[in-house]
C-alpha cells in the first residue's frame, strides 16, 4: 500500500466502515459459530443430530423450500412470459399488482389466510355449510400455500427482466433457419432466460428458509428450522445459548449453499445478449385472451386477498377471538391510534432511524467502494453482503448473543432494534447506491475537481445530487421492507418497545384477529403512503430499482 | 505558461505505461498528443492533469514545479470524450462551478458565463438542462465551462470522438479560434491524423508510451522519421531496401533487381533502409513518364473512391505497393493492365529501418 492511499480521507472512513461492520456483522456472526461450540454438557451439533426434533426442523424446512419453490416457479414464469409477450384486457393490473404484495408484510400475509381459511376462517365456515370439510390449514396445506402465494413475485420479476433482456431477433433467426415458432421460443429464448429463472428460484428457497412470520403462525407444531431456533432463543434466553447458535447455525450453512450454487450457475449460464430488440407483445383478443388472462387474473385476486381481508378485519367487531362478520366497528382503529398507539410511535421512530442510518452508510460506503478503492474496500464490499444470508432469526440470534452484556451492552435497549433493522437492510441500500455510481462516469467527478473543486466537496456538490433520486427510491424500499420487518426484531425487542409486527404477531398469537388487522391496517398504510407520494409528487418509480 | 516535462514514468501495478519520458511544450501552443488507442497519450495528458500520479520524473508550469499538487489546485481546464456535463445542473449552473469553486459570486459571475456561451453560440440555451441538448451543444457548453475559469492549461481528451463526421468539422474550428483568442497552452489528444493536422502547431506522435516524433503537421506529414510515423499519419508503403551512396542528397536504393533514387532521410549511413512510399506521391501511366524514375507494374485490384481511385500493384517478387491516382480519368486501369510506375525521387525518402 502507497503511503498516498494512507494520507487521504477515503482510506480512514473505508476503515472506519470496515471496523463498523466487522462489530455488527461478523462479530455477531462469529459469536454463533462460537456459541454452537460453547455451553455444558454435549455440543450443540451433537444434540442436533441425537435429537429427533431437530432432525425433523432440518428435513421438514428443506422439504418445504423446494416445495414453495417448485410451486413459485411454475407460478411465476408463465405469469411472466404472458405479460411480457402478449397483451390482453387487464394486463396493466395483472403486471402491476404482484409487485404490490411485496410490500405486504408476511405476518398480515399469514394472518389473512388464517382468516379466511384457518379453522374459524370466513371460507372454512361458509364452506363448512354446504358441508364441505376443507383440510386444516395448519402445517403443510397452509405453509406452501400461503408461502407460494407471496414469493412467485421473486421469481415474476426475475423472469420479466430477462425476457424483457431477451433480443427476440434471435428468435427471428431461429425460424429463418426452419425452426417452427413455438419450438424456436423453447429452444432459443429458454436456455438463455433459464439463469435468471434458477437464481430467482433459488432466492424464494433461502427466503422460505429464513421464513419467520408465516411458519410460527401456521406450523402449529410441525417442527421448521426458524421456529426451533426462535423457541430455542426463547427458552434459553441469553445465558445459555448453544442450541439456538447451533441452529442458526445450520440456517446459515443451507442458505450459504444455495447462494454459491447460485453463484455458480450465474457464472455458468451468462450470456451475452449483445443487442436487444424487445419483443413487441402480440394482442390476444375473445376466448384466448380471457383464457390467459382468467388465471393470471385469479393468481394475482389470490396474492392481493390479504389487503381485502385486513381491511375488512379492521371494522369488523369481534368478541375475544371471534369475529361477528358484518357488523362494523371503529374500536379497533381507536385502539391503534388512542389506547395502545405505542407500537405505531415505535415503528415510525425505529424504522425512520434505521432507515436515515442505512441509507446513509450505503450511499458513502458504495462511493468508497466503486469509485475509490483501496485495500480495504474489497473486504466492506464482502462483508456489507453478508446479511443477504443472514435469516431475521440468525441476526437477532446473534445480535444477542453479542451484545449481551459485555463491553457494549446492547440488549433491551432501542439501540439493538434500529440495528437489527440496519443490518438486515443495508445490502440492498448497497447494492442500489453501487449500480447507481456505476452509472455516474468517473469523469463527472474529474470534471469537478479540474475546475478547482476538492475531491470530497466533489462528492457533495455533484455526486450526491445526481445520485439523489436514487437515493429516494432506496430510502423508501429500505423504510417499507424495514418497518415491516418481524423476525430479528421479535428476537432482541424488549417490553415496552413493541413495534406493530410484533404487535400484531402477539395479537394473533392470542387469536385477537380483529385488532391485529387494525394494527394491520395502519402498518399497510404506513408502507404504502410513502410509495404512492414519491410516485405521485416526484415520479418515483420504487420498483423499478428492485 | 509552458509546460515542461522531464523523465516522467508513469506505472500501473508492475507495467510502465509511460518511461523517461521528456517533453517541453512552449507557452500559448496547440499541442496534439496523436497516437493510436494504449499508447499512452491519455495516460500522459492525466497526468499533466494530475489525475493520474507520476512515478517518477516532474512536470512543471512555466517553471513551477506541479507533480505533487493534486488536480484541484492546477488551474487547469479540462474538456473530457463524453463532455461530463453535470446532469443535474443547467447549462449556466455547469459554466458557473468553476468559477464559484473560485469563490466568485454575483453579478462577474453571470456576465462571465454570459460571454462564454455567447462565444460558444449558446446565449440563449442557459436555463436547458444537458439531456435536452444535442452532442454538439454539449461539447460547446463543455469547452465554455473549461474556458471561462481562464485557466493556465487547457487539456482536451478526444474531445471531438463522439460527434458526427461535419460536427466534428464545425467544432474544430471553434476550438481553434478560441485557442487563438485566449492564447491558452493547450494539450489535445485525438487518434484522428486530421484532426492533428488541421488544428495543431505542434504535434507528438506516441507510440508505446514514448514520443516517437515532435514536429510541425508539416514536418511530421512530409517528413516522418519512422516508419511507424510515416504510416500512422497519412497512408504509406514501407518497402525493406539495400542501400548504396548516391550524390546528396540521394541514395541509391534497391528493391529486388529494380534500383531507383531517393531522398536520404538517414541519421547515419547504413547499408539497409525503409523505403517510404506515399501513395498519393505515385504516377501511374500506360508508358514510362519523362522526368520520372519508372518501374514496370501490374495492377492487382482497385477500389473506386470516387475523387481518387486507389490501386493495388504487384512489382513482382512478392512485392506490392498502393497507389492513388486523383484527376480525370483516374479510374483508367483495370486489374491485369501492365503499367509503368513513376516515383519522384525528392518525394520517396528512406528512412533508418
Amino acid at each position: 500500500m502507497s503511503a498516498d492511499s494512507i494520507r487521504s480521507p477515503w482510506f480512514w472512513l473505508t476503515a472506519l466502515a470496515l471496523a463498523l461492520l466487522a462489530l455488527f456483522v461478523l462479530y455477531p456472526l462469529l459469536s454463533i459459530v462460537g456459541g454452537s461450540f460453547s455451553g455444558e454438557g454435549p455440543s450443540g451439533w451433537a444434540q442436533l443430530v441425537s435429537t429427533a426434533k431437530y432432525r425433523e426442523a432440518v428435513l421438514n424446512t428443506l422439504i418445504l423450500a423446494s416445495s414453495v419453490t417448485v410451486i413459485c416457479t411454475l407460478i411465476g414464469v408463465p405469469l411472466a412470459y404472458v405479460t411480457a409477450r402478449y397483451s390482453f384486457r387487464g394486463k396493466a393490473l395483472i403486471a402491476l399488482l404482484p409487485l404490490i404484495t411485496l410490500v405486504i408484510p408476511e405476518v398480515i400475509a399469514a394472518q389473512t389466510w388464517l382468516m379466511m381459511l384457518g379453522n374459524n376462517g370466513l371460507i372454512t365456515k361458509f364452506l363448512r355449510e354446504f358441508g364441505i370439510r376443507l383440510p386444516s390449514f395448519y402445517g403443510w396445506f397452509g405453509l406452501i400455500t400461503s408461502m407460494s402465494f407471496i414469493y412467485y413475485t421473486y421469481v415474476y420479476i426475475g423472469t420479466v427482466a430477462a425476457i424483457g433482456k431477451f433480443d427476440v431477433q434471435l428468435e427471428e433467426a431461429a425460424q429463418s433457419l426452419g425452426t417452427p415458432p413455438g419450438r424456436a421460443r423453447l429452444k432459443v429464448m429458454l436456455p438463455v432466460i433459464l439463469p435468471a429463472i434458477l437464481a430467482s428460484a433459488l432466492l424464494v428457497f433461502t427466503m422460505t428458509v429464513g421464513n419467520f412470520a408465516i411458519s410460527i403462525i401456521l406450523s402449529h407444531g410441525m417442527p421448521l428450522l426458524s421456529v426451533a431456533t426462535y423457541q430455542a432463543a426463547v427458552s434459553e434466553g441469553t445465558t445459555s445459548i448453544t442450541m439456538q447458535s447451533t441452529l442458526a447455525s445450520v440456517s446459515v450453512l443451507i442458505v450459504m449453499s444455495v447462494l454459491f450454487l447460485n453463484r455458480w450457475i450465474v457464472s455458468r449460464g451468462r450470456y451475452e445478449i449483445v443487442q436487444g430488440r424487445g419483443a413487441r407483445p402480440v394482442p390476444l383478443e375473445g376466448l384466448r385472451g380471457l383464457m390467459v388472462a382468467a388465471p393470471a387474473g385469479l393468481v394475482v385476486a389470490i396474492s392481493l386477498l390479504p389487503l381485502v381481508t385486513i381491511a375488512l378485519g379492521a371494522f369488523t367487531k369481534a368478541r375475544g377471538p371471534v369475529m361477528q362478520w358484518g357488523t362494523w366497528t371503529f374500536e379497533n382503529l381507536e385502539r391503534v391510534f388512542v389506547t395502545a398507539p405505542g407500537p405505531l410511535l415505535n415503528s415510525l421512530l425505529y424504522a425512520g432511524i434505521a432507515t436515515f442510518i442505512s441509507i446513509a452508510f450505503s450511499a458513502v460506503v458504495s462511493y468508497l467502494v466503486v469509485k475509490k478503492p483501496n485495500v480495504l474496500t474489497t473486504w466492506v464490499d464482502y462483508i456489507s453482503a453478508i446479511p443477504l444470508a443472514l435469516s431475521g432469526t440468525v441476526l437477532g440470534v446473534g445480535l444477542l448473543a453479542a451484545f449481551n452484556g459485555g463491553w457494549l451492552p446492547l440488549t433491551g435497549t432501542s439501540a439493538i432494534i434500529v440495528m437489527a433493522y440496519v443490518v438486515r437492510r443495508m445490502p440492498f441500500g448497497m447494492r442500489n447506491a453501487q449500480a447507481t455510481l456505476h452509472n455516474i462516469p468517473n469523469s463527472i467527478e474529474e470534471a469537478s475537481i479540474s475546475l478547482g473543486s476538492p475531491p470530497v466537496r466533489t462528492f457533495f456538490r455533484v455526486v450526491l445530487p445526481i445520485m439523489l433520486p436514487a437515493v429516494a427510491s432506496a430510502t423508501i424500499l429500505t423504510w417499507t421492507t424495514t418497518v415491516a420487518e418481524l423476525s430479528a426484531s421479535i428476537l432482541v425487542y424488549s417490553g415496552g418497545r413493541e413495534t406493530l409486527p410484533i404487535q400484531i404477531f402477539r395479537l394473533i398469537d392470542s387469536g385477537l384477529m380483529a385488532y391485529a388487522s387494525a394494527y394491520g391496517l395502519v402498518l399497510v398504510a404506513v408502507i404504502l403512503i410513502p410509495v404512492i407520494l414519491a410516485n405521485r409528487l416526484f415520479g418515483i418509480d420504487v420498483f423499478s430499482s428492485k | 505558461m509552458s509546460i515542461d516535462i522531464s523523465n516522467l514514468t508513469v506505472t500501473y501495478g508492475a507495467e510502465n505505461v509511460i518511461s523517461g519520458l521528456s517533453l517541453a511544450i512552449p507557452e500559448g501552443s496547440f499541442f496534439t498528443l496523436l497516437g493510436p488507442s494504449g499508447c499512452g497519450k491519455t495516460t500522459l495528458l492525466r497526468t499533466i492533469a494530475g489525475f493520474v500520479k507520476a512515478s517518477g520524473g516532474s512536470i512543471s508550469f512555466s517553471g513551477r514545479d506541479v507533480t505533487k499538487l493534486p488536480p484541484h489546485r492546477r488551474d487547469i481546464g479540462m474538456v473530457f470524450q463524453d463532455y461530463a456535463l453535470f446532469p443535474d445542473k443547467t447549462v449556466f449552473q455547469n459554466v458557473a462551478y468553476g468559477l464559484h469553486a473560485r469563490g466568485e459570486r454575483g453579478e462577474s459571475v453571470a456576465r462571465k458565463v454570459g460571454e462564454a456561451l455567447e462565444r460558444v453560440g449558446l446565449g440563449h440555451l442557459g436555463s436547458r438542462h444537458p439531456a435536452a441538448l444535442s452532442g454538439g451543444q454539449r461539447q460547446r457548453v463543455a469547452l465554455a465551462r473549461a474556458m471561462v475559469i481562464k485557466p493556465q492549461v487547457l487539456l482536451m481528451d478526444e474531445p471531438l470522438s463522439n460527434l458526427d463526421a461535419k460536427l466534428r468539422i464545425q467544432i474544430r474550428e471553434t476550438i481553434t479560434e478560441l485557442q487563438r483568442e485566449a492564447n491558452i497552452t493547450t494539450v489535445f489528444v485525438t487518434h484522428d491524423q486530421e484532426e492533428a493536422l488541421s488544428m495543431s502547431n505542434l504535434i507528438g506522435v506516441m507510440n508505446r508510451g514514448a514520443v516517437e516524433q515532435l514536429g510541425t503537421p508539416q514536418e511530421i506529414y512530409a517528413r516522418p522519421r519512422t516508419g511507424y510515423v510515416a504510416d500512422f499519419v497519412g497512408a504509406a508503403n514501407r518497402l525493406p531496401v539495400r542501400l548504396r551512396p548516391a550524390e546528396a542528397p540521394l541514395v541509391e536504393a534497391s528493391l529486388g533487381d529494380v534500383a531507383i533514387f531517393a531522398t536520404d532521410a538517414m541519421a547515419a549511413p547504413a547499408p539497409e533502409g525503409l523505403l517510404i512510399l506515399r501513395p498519393e506521391d505515385l504516377k501511374i501511366s500506360a508508358a514510362p513518364q519523362e522526368a520520372l524514375q519508372s518501374m514496370p507494374a501490374t495492377v492487382r485490384g482497385r477500389q473506386y473512391l470516387g475523387s481518387k481511385t486507389s490501386y493495388r500493384l504487384d512489382l513482382g517478387e512478392a512485392l506490392q505497393v498502393v497507389a492513388e491516382l486523383h484527376g480525370p480519368g483516374h479510374d483508367g486501369f483495370a486489374p491485369g493492365d501492365r503499367v509503368s510506375l513513376g516515383i519522384d525521387s525528392a518525394l520517396a525518402r528512406v528512412i533508418a529501418a
